[in-house]
């Protein structure tokens, strides 16, 4: 074993405890280890110290002035007071200062109970303000953006947003504006405060200066009740509280010593939880009968369901299938597999979408691992819009001094300055590896086989090799470890009854009308799935279709039978999140669950009854999810062959002239046909059809950002056309591609099909844009 | 950008380029690059802020924090001839009240504004260092001393008449009757969300929350008056003469 | 009378902004012989021997700040700052516009004496004129091979750059004026880091003031013991004070230190006619102010810090009895609150708080309880700030509320609202 790095101590005495620190600690950060709290509204220990807010004064021996505790390190046998009356008095004054223009306004304000300002001008204040003067008017609820309301009269100026905008996220968006008294936490003039990252401020901030749009007037802190819960919304797992009052998930808050998160979560896990309340979430089992869906009881969905799938399986076990997993717990996706495979089907496969690969196998790594990583190759689409908080360590890492080399890329570069280059193949990665480079890190979006594979064996030998697949959905290493694989089983063994047809080979199979029963779990691959002309085909010619969902969604419609599921803040289970943690899904306490809603769990127990299918034990569910879940498999590679599916139609287009694009799909974290679709209160956050191309192309087409333009499937045998599609000019994305974003619930990017040639037809010029 | 102010940036663009050259680290030409812009438009626009923000790859966010920090920077419209006297503790005992009155009299306007025909703007600043010569002013950054009703009057006139020594300042637009920022801080910041800008769904239900708890806040607004009512009777237990202060600063707003 | 010529020599006889006539007068010599003939360790040296305390308000001694630079080889700056705006300051606008060659030759000199080799001048964005003046000189200068590369055929490079501000007070604090230098708003930083650690662009600078930087010609000329032998112990050579207010002959005067400061008055044409005073502000906007008993001090720094002022910038401002002192309280405490940058709360709220009720004094409404409030307000955010602007407020105003509670006293509205 490697000997333990020796810390060099201190000694302090705060407030009489005499105690050792590591040298180099800063007061407020020693005082924390004996209980004792200096206040504090600029610093936090993400962003270090800013000494703005001379609150966290603290009297220290020898040193005539009351120093601030926030940027003083601890020096061997310091003593520090901080509750002597002068560091009282300096915190007294300076608490009076901070109500002299702060308009009071606690009963209306969401952060009264909660509050930095209010709890510490109890706690330290005078109790009574000298200030007889008018205070100041400063804007009132301006609306910052899509997610924030700010009001400047309660800001107290700390500046934490603002770093967090500038350290953290890197998007310098949040500035302060104007001077000494005046001055405000604002935006450029006319630009909304808008990326991934946002509602972290409204933590962040002390007061209730900044405040999300969702919660505003929904609650007071202490009526509401809290669940410790993981979110599910993409494949990291962030830790997250959920905050629940009259049955409806009001907030999630973040949860700051969370390892997985890091302390931050994005707008989607944070903002997207309107829907579970939604008028149109799914309450009944419905059922078509001459194209209409009719409601149907829940004992009657069963029969009607495993009595489609014995039939089939009594005629030809290959002509079932089931798709499913990747956004369902693991219980669950371990559960669909036994009963599946019990039964005799061996189609099972939970790739829904572009993605082939959720597993790295043995070079998987841990999420510490980035921070780590001296350099991070990203191969296919960015963490940024799949994976925001993974995004956000690689925005560390490379502020720290680590290289991103990214291959082939569509999005653009993390705006924070560091080492970047971008290549277009394996080799040239690799040959950008900063020398003697030992510690790497590999983010692949499990799509391009080939490439992972390529990229993964010219590293050169003796690296330490940290991988992650960022998936499309929140479980897909779940799901894969729990065996919905065509060709494994639980813990990637090889199944029992032999390897199956995986997900785009059964659509080959339902278009040959060789398919009789399609079970699909969670998933909505009329809309993820890169060809949805030739899933809706498919689906069409399957004559009984199953599809468990909280709403009616472009794949539920194509359904026989449709079955109303809960979502994950309304069951419990575990999930495994892209490092192999298996982390806790739990039901949220007070959230009222529409009554006819099972989960899958229930669901799939009641279809094993009726198909007469033993149930695992459940010793046996949680020795396979613990077991198997977080393993690295030995068993294959990054980009292993064995994940190889049938390309999607419309892959094999010919060559176009000039004039054509190669169309790339590109996610956003607001995009998708379910949970954002049915939010309402997030329709301002939901992107619009866009297409972005490169500077070159777009001088040669003659568009400019902000035009209008068609996009027309380049001479393929369906003239399919998606319209009225807005112009984005990106610099740095490669030349001759069009990458227009996906998961859009009217599909305009899988309507023409995975790497199809497209041409943009038709611009129109947006008058105001131009105008602006 | 307007297609002038891309015709002036193209025109600027190597000035540019060698003023960034200047410096290790091209964000420190922010201030000379804003200058630069100013002296062509009369004003800090926003497509110069755009264009220093792209000029020095940082966000427009950064640059517009930072223009609006000091008070030579204009960000909107200004007269020709920018008067700004001082008011600094030596010129104020030597007069300066009096010429400031003189001069705000003359011009018609006061501190911060601009006079309707946009020729003139009147500020009142800090100490301009020049106190052995009180009371001063600045006329475009140009230097008057010992400053008399009667030099101002003579000023004023040759100004008027195009015949002043100091040339008048470039005006690209027509100045509104302030150019502070801060007082309108309201219109610059408000109406950003995509909703505003007409750009979402239909289904927009988002604006700002919870329609009940602007109602709330409206109502509230409303009816500041009973509160601040409530206010002053307490007030007048404590402190009486304030209570009247207060009480008569409200008749006279009403 | 005491008034000597060191740096103000020439000016108002010569066109020093030529650099011809500059040259002429003996000008660019030291530089010269500095290249040729000295080590930079000896140039540091001798600064460090004259004793010359910083000139533009702090006093720091100006050898020792440039010995706080780390013996590393990044690459170091020197920032002359001419961000003048003290209020009663007004020699470095003088300096540059009269002298600007004397000016670039000090910093010259303070650059190969630190070993930087890219120096700075940050003037002031209302010195429009001095920024003009200071580019011509510049380039003339360079034109004359004493800015660019390879000096005096030493193979040492210094390049020059002057920057222009764009109205801030505060961007005077200096590292205020590297963040504002380096484009960003002009917010003093946290310290530590002191600029002689990291400073503009994050490598170790030293920030010195035009004056401080001109003396160093002088110095060179005519050795360390010229310097240290005139002014008091801690206190030496000369300083140019800036005289204004309610004398005869307002204007800038190059002194000993330890003139005492009854001299200065004279030296300034003394009152008015008729007049008597009440009270000095000694050493610029931040300073408390002295009265008439406390005319024998000798203006030194230590003298006045030892009276509970202050030196400063070395701005005296005279103020006879017909001083309204509510109004030239307020006028200096509106002043700090309108050039405070923001960030740190006292000085922000606090400088505003008290500005306003000194406004409603101006105004004859002032209560009764605001005069304790003003004296413990002010006192209170004393101390708590992260830059010297916040704990400026207090020394004149508590001065002035001490020597004339009557005045302010008269200004608390009398009459009570009826029951």
């Amino acid at each position: 074993m490697p000997d333990k790095p020796t810390v060099d101590m201190v000694s302090v005495t705060i407030d009489g405890v005499t105690f050792g620190v590591p040298k180099g600690t800063l007061v407020v950060e020693a005082a924390k280890r004996i209980q004792r709290e200096i206040p504090v509204y600029c610093y936090h220990p993400k962003m270090g110290p800013a000494g703005l807010c001379r609150i966290c004064l603290v009297e220290i021996e020898g040193m005539p002035k009351l120093q601030i505790g926030c940027n003083t390190v601890v020096t061997d046998g310091m003593v520090v007071h901080t509750q002597s009356e002068k560091a009282a008095d300096g915190r007294r004054a300076v608490l009076e200062l901070y109500l002299v223009n702060h308009p009071l306004d606690c009963p209306i304000c969401d952060k009264g109970g909660e509050c930095d300002l209010q709890d510490f001008s109890l706690a330290y204040g005078r109790g009574f303000s000298r200030s007889a003067d008018a205070k100041i008017g400063k804007p009132k609820a301006e609306d910052l953006g899509p997610t924030i309301v700010l009001d400047e009269e309660r800001c107290v100026v700390c500046q934490r947003c603002v770093r967090f905008d500038d350290l953290i996220v890197g998007e310098r968006q949040l500035v302060l504006k104007d001077r000494g008294v005046h001055n405000i936490v604002a935006t450029a003039t006319g630009d909304a405060y808008r990326h991934n990252y946002t509602g972290n401020v409204t933590e962040l901030c002390p007061v209730g200066a900044l405040t999300s749009k969702t919660y505003r007037f929904k609650s007071r802190p202490w009526d509401l009740r809290r669940t410790r819960t993981t979110c599910t919304q993409c494949a990291v797992g962030c830790g997250a509280f959920l905050d629940t009052r009259l049955g409806g998930v009001r907030r999630t808050m973040l949860v700051e010593d969370d390892p997985i998160s890091d302390g931050w979560l994005c707008d989607r896990g944070r903002y997207n939880i309107g829907f579970y309340d939604d008028l149109h979430r799914l309450t009944q089992p419905l059922y078509k009968r001459d194209g209409e869906f009719v409601q149907i009881g829940w004992d009657d969905a069963l029969a009607l369901w495993a009595r489609a799938i014995a039939d089939a399986i009594a005629a030809d076990p290959a002509s079932v299938g089931a798709l499913g997993g990747g956004r369902l717990t693991n219980e669950e996706a371990y559960l669909l597999q036994h009963i599946f495979r019990s039964a005799g089907v061996r189609n099972l496969d939970w790739r829904a979408g572009r993605q082939r690969q959720a597993t790295p196998g043995k070079r998987a790594g841990r999420l510490a691992d980035i921070d780590r990583a001296e350099a991070i190759l990203e191969i296919g689409e960015s963490p940024a819009e799949r994976a925001p908080i993974l995004e956000l360590r690689v925005r560390k890492a490379v502020r720290r001094g680590a290289r991103l080399i990214r291959v082939a890329p569509v999005q653009s570069r993390p705006p924070v300055a560091g080492s970047c280059a971008d290549v277009a193949t394996a080799g040239e990665a690799v040959a950008q590896l900063p020398p003697g480079a030992k510690r790497v890190a590999v983010i692949w979006d499990g799509v391009d086989l080939a490439l992972g594979r390529d990229l993964v064996a010219r590293l050169p030998a003796g690296i330490d090799l940290a991988a992650y697949i960022t998936g499309e959905q929140a479980n897909a290493r779940g799901a894969e470890a729990m065996g919905m694989h065509p060709s494994f089983g639980p813990g990637y063994a090889v199944p029992a009854g032999g390897a199956g047809r995986g997900f785009a080979a059964m659509l080959e199979d339902a278009r040959a009308g060789k398919m009789r029963v399609l079970s699909i779990l969670g998933a909505n691959p009329a809309l993820h799935f890169p060809d949805g002309a030739a899933v809706r085909e498919a689906l069409e010619k399957t004559p009984f279709v199953v599809v468990s969902e909280l709403f009616m969604t472009q794949t539920a419609r194509l359904a026989t039978l449709v079955l109303p599921a809960r979502g994950a803040f309304e069951k419990n289970g575990t999930t495994t999140n892209v490092a192999g943690d298996v982390l806790p899904v739990n039901a949220a306490e007070g959230l009222d669950v529409p009554d006819g809603a099972l989960s899958d769990f229930e669901m799939l127990i009641g279809l094993a009854q009726a198909l007469h299918v033993g149930l695992p034990a459940q010793d046996e569910l949680e020795t396979a999810v613990i077991s198997h879940s977080a393993r690295a498999p030995e068993g294959f590679a990054f980009g292993d062959a064995r994940f190889e599916q049938p390309a999607a139609r419309g892959g094999s287009a010919p060559e176009g002239d000039g004039n054509a694009l190669r169309l790339v799909v590109e996610s956003r974290i607001f995009a998708g046909g379910g949970t954002i679709a049915h939010d309402a209160r997030l329709a301002d956050l939901r992107p619009l059809p866009q297409v972005a191309i490169s500077p070159e192309d777009a001088a040669r087409l003659g568009v400019a950002t902000g035009d209008y333009v068609d996009i027309t499937a380049w001479a393929t045998v369906r003239q399919e056309r998606v319209i009225d599609v807005l112009v984005e000019v990106r610099t740095g994305l490669p030349q001759g591609v069009a990458a227009l974003v996906g998961g859009l619930p009217d599909d305009p990017a899988n309507a023409l099909g995975e790497r199809a040639l497209v041409s943009v037809t038709n611009v129109r010029r947006n008058v105001a844009e131009a105008a602006r | 950008m307007s297609e002038e102010f891309r015709a002036l940036l193209e025109e600027l663009r190597p000035r540019c380029v060698e003023i960034i050259a200047q410096y290790e680290d091209s964000r420190s030409a922010l201030l000379p690059l804003t200058h630069l812009f100013q002296e062509h438009q009369g004003f800090v626009s926003r497509d110069a802020m755009r264009a220093v923000a792209e000029l020095l790859a940082l966000s427009p966010a950064v640059v517009e924090s930072a223009v609006s920090f000091y008070t030579l920077f204009f960000r909107r419209p200004v007269g020709k001839y920018v008067l700004q006297v001082c008011r600094g503790l030596a010129c104020t005992i030597n007069g300066a009240e009096e010429i400031m009155a003189h001069l705000r009299e003359r011009l018609g306007i006061g501190h911060l504004e601009t006079t309707a025909d946009g020729l003139f703007s009147y500020e009142e600043v800090e100490c301009l260092a020049a106190c052995d010569r009180a009371s001063c002013m600045q006329v475009n950054l140009e230097f008057v001393y010992d400053l008399t009703p009667r030099g101002i009057d003579d000023m004023l006139a040759a100004m008027r008449g195009g015949t002043y020594a100091t040339a008048p300042m470039a005006q690209t637009q027509m100045p509104a009757r302030t150019w502070t920022v801060e007082q309108d801080a309201q219109v610059s910041c408000g109406a950003k969300s995509a909703g505003a800008q007409g750009q979402s769904h239909p289904n927009n239900a988002s604006g700002l929350g919870d329609r009940s708890g602007v109602i709330m806040l409206d109502h509230i607004v409303a009816n500041e008056r009973l509160f601040r009512g409530r206010t002053l009777e307490r007030l007048a237990n404590a402190e009486p003469t304030l209570a009247k202060i207060v009480d008569e600063e409200a008749e006279a707003a009403h | 009378m005491p008034v000597v010529k060191v740096l103000t020599e020439g000016i108002g006889e010569a066109n020093l902004r030529d650099i011809a006539i500059y040259e002429e007068r003996g000008g660019y010599v030291q530089l010269r012989r500095a290249f040729e003939e000295m080590s930079q360790r000896e140039v540091l040296d001798l600064c460090d021997a004259s004793g010359l305390r910083g000139r533009g308000g702090a006093g720091f001694p100006t050898g020792r700040k440039w010995s706080f630079l780390p013996g590393n080889d990044k690459p170091r700056y020197l920032v002359c700052n001419c961000d003048e705006a003290e209020p009663g300051t007004f020699k470095d606008h003088m300096l540059i516009e009269e002298t600007p060659h004397l000016v670039l030759e000090g910093m010259l000199l303070g650059a190969y004496g630190i070993g930087s080799h890219h120096a700075f001048i940050y003037i002031r964005g209302e010195f429009k004129r001095g920024y003009e003046i200071f580019s011509e000189t510049v380039r003339q200068a360079r034109a004359a091979g004493y800015v660019g590369k390879n000096l005096f055929g030493t193979g040492y490079d210094l390049e020059v750059t002057v920057h222009r501000g764009a109205g801030a007070y505060i961007c005077g604090e200096e590292t205020a004026l590297l963040n504002s230098l380096e484009g960003k708003r002009g917010e003093p930083r946290l310290k530590p880091p002191f600029p002689a650690v990291a400073g503009l662009y994050g490598m170790p600078t030293v920030v010195n003031n035009v004056e401080t930087l001109a003396y160093l010609v002088p110095i060179l000329k005519r050795g360390s013991q010229w310097f240290a032998s005139v002014g008091t112990e801690r206190s030496k050579g000369y300083k140019i004070v800036s005289i204004s207010g309610h004398v005869r002959k307002p204007g800038n005067y190059e002194v000993p230190l330890g003139t005492p400061v009854r001299e200065l008055l004279e030296i300034a044409g003394g009152l008015r006619p008729g007049r008597t005073l009440a009270a000095i502000q000694p050493g610029g906007g931040s300073s408390a102010c002295i009265f008439e008993e406390q005319l024998d001090l000798p203006y030194d720094y230590e003298s006045l810090a030892k009276a509970g002022s202050m030196l400063g910038s070395g701005a005296v401002v005279v103020m006879d009895d017909t001083t309204d002192f509510v109004k030239a309280a307020y006028n200096l405490v509106r002043f700090y609150a309108h050039e405070s940058c923001g960030q740190c709360t006292p000085c922000r709220e606090g400088g505003h708080w008290l500005a306003t009720v000194l406004e409603r004094f101006v105004q004859g409404r002032g209560l009764q309880s605001d005069i304790e409030m003003l004296h413990k307000v002010s006192a209170e955010i004393t101390g708590l700030n992260l830059c010297p602007l916040g704990d400026s407020i207090e020394p004149f105003l508590a001065s002035v509320l001490k020597r004339f509670p009557e005045q302010f006293e008269a200004r608390v509205l009398k009459e009570t609202v009826p029951a």
